[in-house]
């Protein structure tokens, strides 16, 4: 059953004092004396990259999240979830410029338009990874853990060719329509309209997931799915659709992604989901994989990390390493903590 | 020994001659068994002869390749499994199969998942707590972090929350101590004094006769006894193999 303990856990090796602990202890310190020494440096840079990283960390969590959704009930890593979330960033330009006439000084009616286009871009990438879902993965239910694993990068190269072949090998812009004006001033620097406009539609999306999974019926059969498919079905879920559902709320979370960053980056490229939901992952594997709120974490400490790196003044390694860090992470978590940071310590990976 | 009635009229579980594949094995070649109303009927056998195949079957988790499977005079054999506890068969499965990271009251709750009567649910629930009050010492626990027997009681409750006509067992006493092996087996009793139908699979080849109006013998796929449980306790093969005596 769950949690047997004759499961040897890396928990259980990491109980003698060793030099491994030690060095985790060092490399914390160092990072957080490094941060210490920048902040009394330059206090008022600190809190602008701070909260620059905050509302990156908001993306992050929107894609970490479709990780950590389809991870939970299937036990895969989809990793063709970055590249549906670089779909949504097209459809919000698609949307946004060519249905809706979405340009730069349109004041009120640009609220109406990104909702809209928010709406839009959600169902579609829902939809989306549905169907990927019902084509690639559904097929392979019975088959050993890899098949699916590999018909996962399969789907993304894919995707990332249906990109290319929409719109093109280059950058796309989309139209940078929310005022740089600032919202309040802390310590001397001003949050943006741009960037305040991430978090505010992060924040009800992901209030509106949790409950979605803590209290709805859907929700109840999506846990009891994760949890043990064969019981779920004989309490009268419908196994299949449920993972459907899963991963419609997967695809319309990478499209909400999109939205944010390509109306707050203004750029998307069709090769930019791989790299972005390879981050996103690192986060959700950060936080504990399959657990909501650990990717959420997980994103917002990843988001921090990228931009104080790339944006402190003093003596940081700067944006050339930036993924080298993400992934020694990575690399760092799933050798000493594989359950993550908030994941519970059971066999299947809380 | 119970006190319902022995097989008149037509069968509420009926399976004609069904064959179940496991992977690659034939796992069940060709077996028929009945359940009437308000029995309890009894497989016994030895470990892989079929016994959770045939559960396996009948809940539409292990689809058979051949044969047939009716319920209340309806063909199931091709329902599939999420449908079938709508008709009325629910079970407590080998191993529990409980939800570990859900409480008990969550778990009890999935047991009523395909009912639409909200208000009836509750007063279920407090049946349940009735037949096992331990549960409801435990109501807020995480199911997996229960002992073994408050498991068993969990998912015996979990099942009847879905108020079945036909309640599948599969081992419930595997594992317990024999004080709940017994309030187990009252248990069971008093259940289908309710008027709940019992297919019973069980490894306590005693107790499980001694409850069961009639039973049955698998060996490797295939019934080899069939008789009324009283019958089948004085059989010298079932003595020898399933009841230890010499």
């Amino acid at each position: 059953m769950a949690a047997d303990a004759s499961v040897p856990t890396l928990a259980n090796r990491l109980q003698r004092p060793s030099v491994v602990g030690l060095l985790g202890v060092v490399v914390v310190g160092g990072a957080a004396a490094l941060l210490l020494k920048n902040l009394t440096v330059a206090p008022s840079r600190f809190f602008e990259v701070t909260l620059i990283g905050l509302t990156t960390g908001c993306v992050y969590a929107l894609v970490a999240l479709g990780y950590t959704l389809v991870y939970g009930i299937l036990e895969l890593i989809n990793f063709a979830h970055g590249d549906v979330f670089m779909l949504g960033g097209m459809f919000t330009i698609t949307y946004s410029t060519h249905f809706f006439g979405l340009h730069h000084g349109q004041g009120p009616a640009t609220i109406l338009i990104v909702f809209a286009t928010l709406v839009l871009a959600m169902l579609s990438c829902g939809l989306i990874n549905a169907t990927i879902e019902f084509i690639a993965y559904r097929p392979l239910r019975g088959a050993p853990r890899l098949a699916p694993l590999i018909t996962a990068i399969g789907v993304s190269f894919i995707i990332q060719d249906i990109g290319l072949a929409w719109k093109g090998p280059n950058y796309i812009t989309a139209p940078d329509v929310f005022p740089h004006s600032r919202v309040f001033s802390f310590h001397g620097v001003d949050y943006g309209w741009n960037k305040l406009i991430v978090v505010v539609i992060t924040i009800p999306v992901l209030l509106g997931l949790l409950w979605l999974v803590q209290q709805t019926r859907q929700g109840k059969a999506m846990r009891a799915t994760a949890q043990d498919k064969d019981a779920a079905a004989i309490m009268g879920i419908n196994v299949n659709r449920t993972i459907s559902f899963t991963f419609l709320i997967a695809g319309a979370l990478a499209g909400a992604a999109g939205l944010c960053y390509s109306l707050y980056v203004t750029t998307v490229r069709f090769d930019q989901g791989f790299q972005l939901g390879l981050i996103a992952f690192t986060a959700a594997v950060l936080g504990g994989i399959g657990n909501l709120p650990g990717a959420v974490l997980g994103a917002v400490l990843i988001g921090l990390i990228q931009t104080w790196n790339e944006g402190l003044p003093w003596h940081m390694p700067g944006s050339d390493w930036t993924q080298s860090i993400v992934f020694s992470i990575l690399i760092l978590i799933l050798v000493f903590r594989p359950e993550g940071l908030l994941g519970e310590r059971t066999p299947e990976g809380g | 020994m119970s006190s319902s009635s022995n097989g008149n009229g037509t069968p509420i579980l009926e399976l004609s001659d069904v064959h179940t594949y496991y992977g690659s094995i034939h796992a069940l070649k060709g077996i028929s068994i009945e359940v009437h109303d308000g029995e309890i009927v009894t497989l016994l056998g030895a470990n892989g002869a079929g016994k959770s195949t045939t559960l396996r079957s009948i809940n539409g988790l292990n689809r058979p390749r051949q044969g047939k499977i009716s319920f209340q005079g309806r063909d199931i054999t091709t329902v599939a499994a999420h449908e079938i506890v709508k008709r009325g068969i629910a079970q407590s499965p080998e191993g529990r199969r409980l939800f570990p990271r859900m409480s008990v009251i969550e778990n009890l709750e999935m047991g009523a998942f395909q009912r639409s009567d909200r208000s009836e649910i509750r007063g279920d629930m407090d049946r349940v707590f009735e037949l096992f009050p331990r549960l409801h010492e435990r109501r807020n626990q995480k199911a997996g972090t229960m002992s073994g027997g408050e498991q068993q009681m969990c998912a015996i409750g979990r099942a009847l929350m879905a108020r079945p006509k036909l309640l599948l067992l599969d081992e419930p006493s595997l594992g317990l101590a024999p004080i709940f092996v017994e309030r187990i087996f009252d248990i069971i009793k008093q259940i289908n004094d309710q008027g709940t139908s019992i297919l019973l699979v069980e490894q306590n080849a005693l107790m499980a006769l001694d409850a069961a109006d009639r039973g049955y013998v698998l060996e490797t796929g295939r019934i080899v006894l069939a008789d009324k449980a009283a019958a089948l306790k004085t059989n010298e093969q079932v003595r020898k193999t399933y009841l230890g005596e010499t």
